[in-house]
C-alpha cells in the first residue's frame, strides 16, 4: 500500500515537471518559428527590446496575480490600476514633484487600491470576480476624471530610468525588475511558510481555517501586494510611453489572466507555479508580438486573445476530467 | 379566513423581497433629481428616459435568466453588437435583404452566441465568468470585420422599430420591455422550465439527482440571453440609425448592476423579474440624472463602477455569504 502510494506521488511529480517543461518547449518552438517566419523584423534589436520591456511589466503583474489566483481569488482590476497609476504619476510629475517621491506615492496608491479590493473581498465576502470588475471601472474612471481624458507627458530622469534605463548599458532595467520580482515570488511560493499557507488556502479554505491559518489575512495581503505590483507595472508603462493616459492597460487583464492560466494555475485556486506563469507570459507576449509583425489587425488579435483564453482553460479542464475518469 | 391568510402571506413574501426597498429608493431618487434639475420631470426628458430602458432592459432580462440558473453572462454586449452590425450590413444599400429575414438572422446569431457560451460552460465545465470574458473579446473582434462599412439604416420598418412614439409621446420600446418581462415572468411562474431553472440555480447536484436535465436547461438559459441580446442589438441599430462595431461595448457593467440590484443572487436560485425591472428603471434614471445634474463624463464611470461594488456588497451581506468565508 505504502509502496503504491509513493509510486503514485512520484508519478504525479513527474507529470508536473513535464507540464512546465512542455510549456518551455512550446516557448522555444514558438520563438524559433517567430524568428524564422518573422525575419528580418522579429529577431532584431528594434523589435526585441520593446518586446522584452513590454513583457517584463506584464510579467511583474502576472507573477503576483498568480499568488492571488492560487488563493482562489482573482483580480480583474489590474488594468484599471495601471491606468490610474499612469495618470497619477504624470500629474504629480507635472506638479513638479521629484521623481522618487512620485514613485513612492504611486506605489502607495497601488497599495491603497489593492487594500480596497482585499477589504471588499475578505471583509464583506463579495465574489472577487465581480467585485474587481466593478473596481476596474472605478480605477479607470478616476484616472479619466483626474486627467480629464487627456494624455499627460511624463518626463523625469527617475521615471525614464524605470522603463527605459539600462544597467551596464546592456540590460534593460524592466527585465531586472522582472527578475527580482520573479525570484522573490518564487522563493516565497516555494520555500516559505507564507507560500505554503497560500497553497493550503487555495486547495481547501475550510481545512486551512480549521488548522489555524488566518485565511482572510493571507488573502488580504496578497491583494495588497498585487495592487502594489500592478502600480509598479503602471510606472514601467508610463516610463515606456513617456506619457500618462487613462487608457493605459486597457484589456490587459485578458492577456495576463490567460498567461497565468496557460502557466497551469487553476481558476479555483490551490494550483499553479511561478515558473509556469513566466512561461505563459513569454509565450503569449511572443505570440502577440509575432502576430503584430505579421501585420494582423489589432481586432483580430482580440479574437485570438479570447480564443486562447477559452482554449487554455478548456485544455486544463479536459485534462482534469481525463485524470478523474482514469482514477 | 384561509383566503385572507393566503393573501397576508403573499404580501409578506412580497415585502421580504428587495422590491419594496427598490421602490422606496426610486421615489427618493425622483424627488432628488426633480429638485436638482428642473428639466428632469419634463415630458421631453421622460420620453428619452423611457426610450433608454429598451436596450439595457432587454439584455438585463436575458442575463437575469442566466444568473437565476447559477450562470453568468458578460458577453451580452458583444452579442448585441454582433447581431446589430450583421443586420445593419444586410440592410445596407446593395444587399437590402427583406426585413423579416434580417430579424431572423439576427436572432439566430444571438441564439448561436448563447449556444456557444452554454456549450463551453456546461460541457467543458469552465467558470462562466472566464468563458464569457473570452467570448466577449471574440465576438467583439468579429464585429470589427465590418468596421470599414459603417452602414446607415434606411429601412423604414427598422427605423421605426426602436424609435416610434405612440401618439407622439409614448415610446413603443417600452411596450417591448413590458411584454418581454411579462413573458419571462409567466414562463417562470407557470412552466416546468422556469421551475427547473430555479432548482438548478439553487442546488445543481440536487437538481441532477431529481432528474432535471441540468445541462440542457443551462444551455437554454444562455440561448435565451443571446436571443434577448440580439433583439437589443436590433434596437441599438434602430435607435442610433447605423451599424457600428463598437455598439454595446461596456454594457455588461450596467447590466450586471441592474440584475444584482434587482435581487437576483450572484450564485443563482433567487430572483424575481419585477425587482429587475425596477432596478432597470433606477439605474437608467441615475444615468439620466447624472447627465442632467451635469456630472463630468468620466466621473459617471466611477459612479457606475462604485454602484456595482455597492450592489454586490449588499447582495453578499444579504445572503450572509461573509459568514461562510473564513
Amino acid at each position: 500500500m505504502a509502496e503504491n502510494g509513493s509510486v503514485g506521488i512520484s508519478k504525479k511529480r513527474h507529470f508536473k515537471i513535464n507540464n512546465t517543461a512542455i510549456l518551455f518547449l512550446v516557448l522555444a518552438g514558438l520563438f524559433i518559428i517567430a524568428s524564422y517566419v518573422g525575419r528580418p523584423f522579429f529577431f532584431s534589436k528594434l523589435n526585441l527590446i520593446p518586446m522584452v520591456n513590454n513583457l517584463s511589466f506584464i510579467g511583474i503583474v502576472a507573477a503576483v496575480l498568480t499568488m492571488v489566483m492560487v488563493t482562489g481569488e482573482i483580480d480583474f482590476s489590474i488594468g484599471g490600476n495601471i491606468g490610474l497609476t499612469a495618470c497619477l504619476t504624470a500629474l504629480l510629475l507635472a506638479k513638479g514633484l521629484p521623481g522618487w517621491v512620485v514613485v513612492v506615492i504611486a506605489l502607495a496608491a497601488g497599495a491603497a487600491m489593492g487594500a480596497f479590493n482585499g477589504m471588499v473581498v475578505t471583509v464583506i465576502g463579495v465574489n472577487s470576480m465581480i467585485a474587481t470588475i466593478g473596481t476596474m471601472f472605478i480605477w479607470r474612471g478616476i484616472g479619466y476624471t483626474l486627467t480629464n481624458g487627456e494624455s499627460i507627458l511624463a518626463m523625469n530622469p527617475v521615471i525614464d530610468f524605470i522603463g527605459r534605463g539600462f544597467i551596464f548599458k546592456v540590460i534593460p532595467f524592466p527585465i531586472v525588475l522582472l527578475v527580482i520580482v520573479f525570484v522573490i515570488t518564487y522563493v516565497v511560493m516555494n520555500h516559505s511558510k507564507w507560500g505554503r499557507k497560500i497553497y493550503a488556502i487555495g486547495s481547501n479554505p475550510l481545512a486551512s481555517f480549521l488548522s489555524g491559518i488566518n485565511v482572510k489575512k493571507v488573502k488580504f495581503i496578497s491583494f495588497l501586494i498585487c495592487g502594489i505590483t500592478a502600480s509598479l507595472g503602471g510606472l514601467i508603462l508610463t516610463s515606456l510611453t513617456a506619457v500618462g493616459m487613462p487608457q493605459h492597460g486597457q484589456g490587459l487583464e485578458l492577456l495576463i489572466i490567460s498567461a497565468i492560466i496557460l502557466g497551469g494555475t487553476a481558476l479555483g485556486g490551490g494550483k499553479g507555479t511561478i515558473l509556469g506563469t513566466l512561461a505563459g507570459v513569454f509565450i503569449l507576449s511572443i505570440l502577440y508580438n509575432f502576430l503584430t509583425i505579421m501585420n494582423v489587425y489589432y481586432f483580430y488579435i482580440q479574437i485570438v486573445q479570447g480564443t486562447v483564453l477559452i482554449l487554455v482553460v478548456s485544455a486544463y479542464e479536459i485534462k482534469q476530467m481525463m485524470i478523474r475518469r482514469r482514477t | 379566513m384561509k383566503k385572507v391568510a393566503k393573501k397576508y402571506s403573499q404580501v409578506m413574501n412580497f415585502l421580504r423581497t428587495p422590491t419594496p426597498t427598490l421602490i422606496g429608493i426610486y421615489i427618493v431618487m425622483l424627488i432628488f433629481f426633480s429638485l436638482s434639475s428642473k428639466n428632469f420631470l419634463t415630458i421631453q426628458n421622460m420620453k428619452g428616459v423611457f426610450n433608454s430602458f429598451a436596450v439595457f432592459g432587454i439584455m438585463a432580462a436575458g442575463v437575469a435568466v442566466v444568473m437565476i440558473g447559477g450562470g453568468f453572462d458578460l458577453s451580452v454586449g458583444s452579442a448585441a453588437g454582433l447581431a446589430g452590425i450583421v443586420s445593419a450590413v444586410l440592410l445596407m444599400k446593395g444587399i437590402e435583404l427583406s426585413t423579416p429575414y434580417v430579424f431572423v438572422i439576427a436572432i439566430v446569431i444571438g441564439c448561436l452566441v448563447g449556444l456557444i457560451n452554454g456549450l463551453i460552460i456546461v460541457k467543458v465545465g469552465i467558470n462562466p465568468i472566464i468563458t464569457t470574458l473570452g467570448t466577449l473579446a471574440i465576438f467583439r473582434g468579429i464585429c470589427y470585420f465590418w468596421a470599414d462599412l459603417c452602414p446607415r439604416i434606411y429601412n423604414v420598418f427598422v427605423q421605426n422599430f426602436g424609435r416610434k412614439y405612440i401618439g407622439g409621446v409614448f415610446p413603443v420600446t417600452t411596450i417591448y420591455i413590458i411584454v418581454a418581462f411579462a413573458i419571462i415572468t409567466l414562463i417562470f411562474k407557470f412552466t416546468r422550465f422556469g421551475r427547473d431553472l430555479f432548482t438548478v440555480g439553487g442546488n445543481e447536484n440536487l437538481a441532477r439527482l431529481a432528474g432535471i436535465p441540468v445541462d440542457r436547461i443551462k444551455i437554454i438559459s444562455y440561448m435565451i440571453s443571446g436571443f434577448f441580446a440580439a433583439i437589443a442589438g436590433l434596437l441599438l441599430i434602430s435607435q442610433l440609425g447605423s451599424g457600428r462595431p463598437e455598439y454595446g461595448t461596456g454594457a455588461e457593467l450596467e447590466i450586471i448592476t441592474i440584475v444584482v440590484l434587482g435581487g437576483v443572487a450572484v450564485g443563482g436560485g433567487k430572483g424575481n423579474f419585477l425587482g429587475v425591472f425596477i432596478a432597470l428603471v433606477i439605474i437608467q434614471t441615475i444615468s439620466n440624472g447624472m447627465v442632467l445634474i451635469d456630472l463630468p463624463v468620466f466621473l459617471r464611470m466611477v459612479v457606475k463602477g462604485a454602484l456595482l461594488v455597492l450592489v454586490i456588497a449588499i447582495d453578499a451581506i444579504r445572503s450572509k455569504r461573509h459568514l461562510l468565508r473564513y
